[in-house]
């Protein structure tokens, strides 16, 4: 069913819209809210995989009858193969992102609407039109259509940071939009720049007409557009130097928003990463670019998050420094390399969510996120406890659970491509995030109780609960049998593996 | 001497962008700022349409009559223009949002200077 392919994309735009329009309706917006994100993880599972062209237009090769009437300018030359339409590609790799991202989506989503009395259709329509950006970036093969759904995004990432009420969010929303109209700009000239020496926004035909010698690959034009897709892609994940607003807005957001915006920033680096493996792999320092950068977001955003004292911010900054294990394994250009850069990104984007969301149970109850003011939350909410404590584990890669395995991947990638030393930094990191975490859920769980630390919600929502059941199961399921995931991952780290 | 038409529009979406940032990273008032991102979008656009500029062509509309190899031949590239039309659409959204925040964070502030509302 290559129809399902579109409808990935169209589905949460089409609930954002409902719910926009059903703003003040808030059992309606529930119900629509809850079926559609429910669709979300469940189209991809049915999809087929196949390319969908936009318009019907297909390569005229595939449909020779198209141009009989062309001259031969056209049939006669690339252009005959070339892509007219946009057109999104769904292949394995798509199905297991496009799968976790409507899972968080739909576990965001399911929390927040239970977590407010009334729940607010401007918030719902900014979580869809995010997921349904992210999606388009994950699935699209015309690098102007990523460009439009990344800018999409970065709008959606602002609305949700704006609706969430909490003090400073315009300021950082602001700042966030500022840094983007510079960096997106770039982007786009990084794309224009593309379209000028290949003339073609499509992936595909840009990466044909570098291998066949239509253009040459060693313009200083090309390398000048690489650097400038570089910088978006930096801007669009949160690594350095965009770390700190990334961590900011994070912190800025309600837990069921940052634990979706969160998965947008680990897909946005896996969409645009790849594609840079994908066109500039045959530049000699490209590798070494993504490594150098990822092993920076590693540094900086774990020795960062040590130093916070906002829950938060912690989190956010863990967060970046884990995108650097996804960018060591892209980094690597090796088959098991890749393959397990892109399986820690799944992990990532599951175990932060379980994260927000798990310490997000403790500002709902307390309404403070600052570490210094809390206490004593394990007597009240041992099972909260022990499941954020889990999550904790998964984060700093614990066995039996997801990131122990795809951690471990990668430091065995790292020791076969001969760079035994990010093995070393990978597992000092890992062992640097175990004690920032540890230091966290000491610090709200088991300390005493503060005098004055004051309880205003006392019950935990069931649906919060429930979220993180499920992103447990995935977590304990994802590490006992990584090759769930893995086998799906394979295809297209070995189609990066080889052109590395 | 006649400057190239191509190049002359190159060169502007160049100074565009150079003076844009300039306004971003160094101006201190709000609006100033979202001037200056207006100029680097702008710049950014006028390059694409450089780019689909074909002197001496034609507009891309095939008209009957008109024979196959003649267009293709002389008609300008339309992808650019498209492209700009989407660009121009999203930098107006993000335009409305950016002046929309900075609304709230006047009435909020009193002020519109970066350094006292978002600390550096």
């Amino acid at each position: 069913m290559n129809s399902l392919i579109p409808l990935m994309v169209i589905v949460p735009i089409l609930c954002a819209l409902f719910l926009n329009l059903l703003h003040k309706k808030d059992r309606t917006i529930k119900i629509i809210a809850i079926i559609l994100a429910l669709i979300l993880p469940a189209l991809p599972i049915l999809a087929n995989y196949g390319l969908h062209y936009f318009g019907g237009y297909v390569p005229l090769i595939e449909n020779p009858t198209l141009g009989t009437d062309l001259p031969s300018l056209i049939t006669g030359t690339a252009l005959n193969t070339f892509h007219p339409a946009i057109t999104y590609s769904f292949q394995s790799a798509q199905k297991i992102f496009v799968f976790i991202l409507g899972l968080v989506g739909l576990l965001a989503v399911f929390t927040s609407l239970f977590e407010t009395r009334r729940p607010s259709g401007v918030y719902g329509y900014m979580m869809f039109m995010g997921i349904a950006a992210i999606t388009a970036v994950l699935l699209t093969d015309d690098i102007f259509n990523l460009y439009v759904f990344f800018e999409i995004a970065a709008l959606a990432t602002v609305g949700i940071v704006l609706v969430s009420n909490i003090k400073g969010n315009y300021e950082t929303a602001l700042k966030y939009m500022i840094l983007g109209g510079i960096a997106a700009p770039m982007l786009l000239l990084g794309v224009a720049l593309l379209l000028g020496v290949t003339g073609n926004v499509n992936i595909t035909d840009i990466i044909y007409s570098l291998k066949n010698g239509l253009v040459n690959p060693q313009s200083p034009v090309l390398l000048m557009a690489c650097g400038l897709i570089v910088f978006g892609w930096l801007y669009g994940s949160g690594l350095p130097p965009f770390h700190t607003i990334k961590s900011a807005v994070y912190s800025k957001a309600l837990p069921s928003g940052a634990a979706l915006v969160q998965a947008f920033s680990v897909f946005t680096f896996i969409a645009l990463g790849v594609i840079i493996l994908r066109i500039f792999s045959y530049l000699p320092f490209s590798q070494w670019v993504i490594l150098g950068v990822s092993l920076l977001a590693m540094i900086l955003g774990i020795t960062m998050a040590i130093l916070q004292t906002d829950l938060r911010r912690m989190i956010g900054f863990l967060a970046v420094g884990e995108l650097g294990y996804i960018g060591i394994g892209l980094g690597l250009g090796t088959v098991s390399g890749i393959t397990a850069g892109l399986f820690q990104a799944v992990n990532e984007a599951v175990i932060t969510a379980f994260l927000f969301i798990g310490f997000g149970t403790v500002l709902y109850q307390t309404g403070i996120s600052d570490t210094r003011k809390l206490g004593g939350m394990m007597v009240r909410n041992p099972k909260v406890a022990l499941l954020v404590l889990l999550a904790g584990f998964a984060m700093a890669g614990v066995p039996p659970l997801n990131a122990f395995q795809s951690k471990l991947m990668l430091i065995q990638a790292s020791i076969n491509a001969g760079l035994p030393e990010l093995g070393v930094i990978m597992i000092l990191l890992s062992i640097v995030t175990f004690m920032t975490f540890m230091k966290a859920f000491h610090a709200v769980f088991l300390r005493p109780k503060p005098a004055d630390l004051e309880i205003k919600n006392e019950n935990i929502p069931k649906a919060t609960i429930i979220a993180m059941l499920v992103f447990l199961v995935v977590c304990i399921v994802f590490g006992l049998f990584p090759q769930v995931v893995t086998s799906y991952l394979q295809p297209l780290a070995t189609s990066l593996g080889g052109v590395v | 001497m006649i400057i190239d038409t191509q190049l002359a529009s190159l060169f502007t979406a160049v100074a565009l962008i150079i003076i844009g940032i300039f306004a971003a990273a160094f101006l201190d008032n709000l609006i100033k700022k979202v001037i200056g991102l207006a100029f680097i979008g702008d710049g950014v656009n006028l390059f694409i349409v450089s780019m689909g500029y074909k002197a001496g062509g034609i507009v891309y509309i095939y008209l009957p009559g008109m024979a196959a190899d003649w267009f293709s031949q002389n008609a300008s590239y339309p992808l650019p223009f498209a492209m700009v039309l989407t660009s121009i659409v999203i930098g107006a959204s993000t335009m409305a949002v950016m002046l929309g925040i900075i609304i709230v964070l006047y009435k909020k502030h009193g002020s519109l200077k970066a350094s006292e509302i978002l600390g550096d």
